[in-house]
């Protein structure tokens, strides 16, 4: 079968016009937009979980740093062990000035 | 594509689509839907129905709305998401039947008979049964070289408006259709052999 034949066929075939008509199936729009609404709506309800969980990711860090911090706090204010490495490492060293 | 109407704005469509406004959305499918039916039927799905297709398609539109930039013709950019998602869909079916010659009606043989005969036009008697002929043909080629060789052949669409349609470039365009006709003759011969047997 040669190129020519296969054109002269589709040829023929592009004459016969097609009888299925254009026209939309009734309701088709308002499938389309209903389903339009509903995706925006999921994308919605999407986003609100995401803003919520992020919201609680970040009060459960805020809340460990803020216990972080206080503990710190603590340890600093506390009068007994606060100067006595410094003092240690002073006495440490006038000691060994003084040797001979 | 021609008889889309030269009054459709299809940008301010979209724009007004994406603040929500129902009846500019309901416009954009009033609009296209005989543009997205057409590449639907060019891809003639075997599974699928013609209104799902269709259907996903405006699903996909929508989804995709605030993507739209305006550089091109909404009816191109909706084109684009038709033969994309005609073409995985398809695939998806991976149905191309074989056809034998025992398959085709006593017309359509009269048909390869006369193309194996003489080298003048088919009558206009003809025109049904070689429209019947190069659907069987069509349904073992692939998605996309049955949208070629419907866009080219049977709609007599340019090259210039199937790369407008589909995305593709000229080249491709050119080296699909070529595929496609190779492989269409090669069926015929298939058939030719298998009646002369």
């Amino acid at each position: 079968m040669k190129d020519s034949d296969l054109q002269r066929l589709l040829r023929a075939a592009a004459e016969t016009v097609s009888d299925q008509p254009d026209e939309m199936p009734f309701g088709f729009e308002t499938r389309v937009v209903t389903d339009w609404h509903a995706g925006l709506a999921r994308d919605f309800v999407d986003v609100g979980r995401l803003l919520r969980r992020v919201v609680l990711l970040s009060l459960a860090v805020i809340a460990l740093a803020s216990a972080g911090t206080y503990h710190e706090l603590r340890q600093s204010d506390d009068p007994d062990d606060s100067n006595d490495d410094e003092y240690a490492i002073v006495d440490s060293a006038i000691g060994s000035a003084l040797e001979p | 594509m021609d008889d889309m109407a030269d009054d459709f704005d299809g940008a301010a469509l979209v724009a007004a689509a994406r603040q929500h406004d129902e009846s500019a959305a309901r416009e954009i499918v009033r609009r296209l839907y005989p543009l997205v039916v057409r590449l639907v039927r060019s891809h003639r799905p075997r599974r699928t129905a013609e209104e799902d297709l269709c259907q996903m398609i405006f699903a996909k539109v929508f989804q995709k709305l605030s993507q739209f930039s305006g550089k091109v013709p909404l009816e191109h950019w909706v084109s684009r998401i038709a033969v994309n998602t005609c073409i995985n869909q398809i695939q998806a079916e991976r149905a191309r039947p074989e056809f034998r010659e025992a398959d085709l009606s006593d017309e359509e043989i009269a048909v390869i008979n006369n193309l194996a005969a003489t080298s003048e036009e088919l009558g206009p008697d003809r025109s049904f049964a070689a429209r019947d002929l190069v659907e069987h043909l069509l349904a073992a080629l692939k998605p996309a070289e049955r949208l070629v060789i419907d866009l080219l052949y049977l709609q007599q669409r340019s090259v210039a408006e199937i790369q407008a349609l589909t995305g593709w470039g000229a080249s491709l365009v050119k080296v699909r259709a070529f595929r496609a006709r190779q492989k269409m003759k090669q069926q015929l011969d298939r058939f030719t052999a298998e009646g002369s047997r």
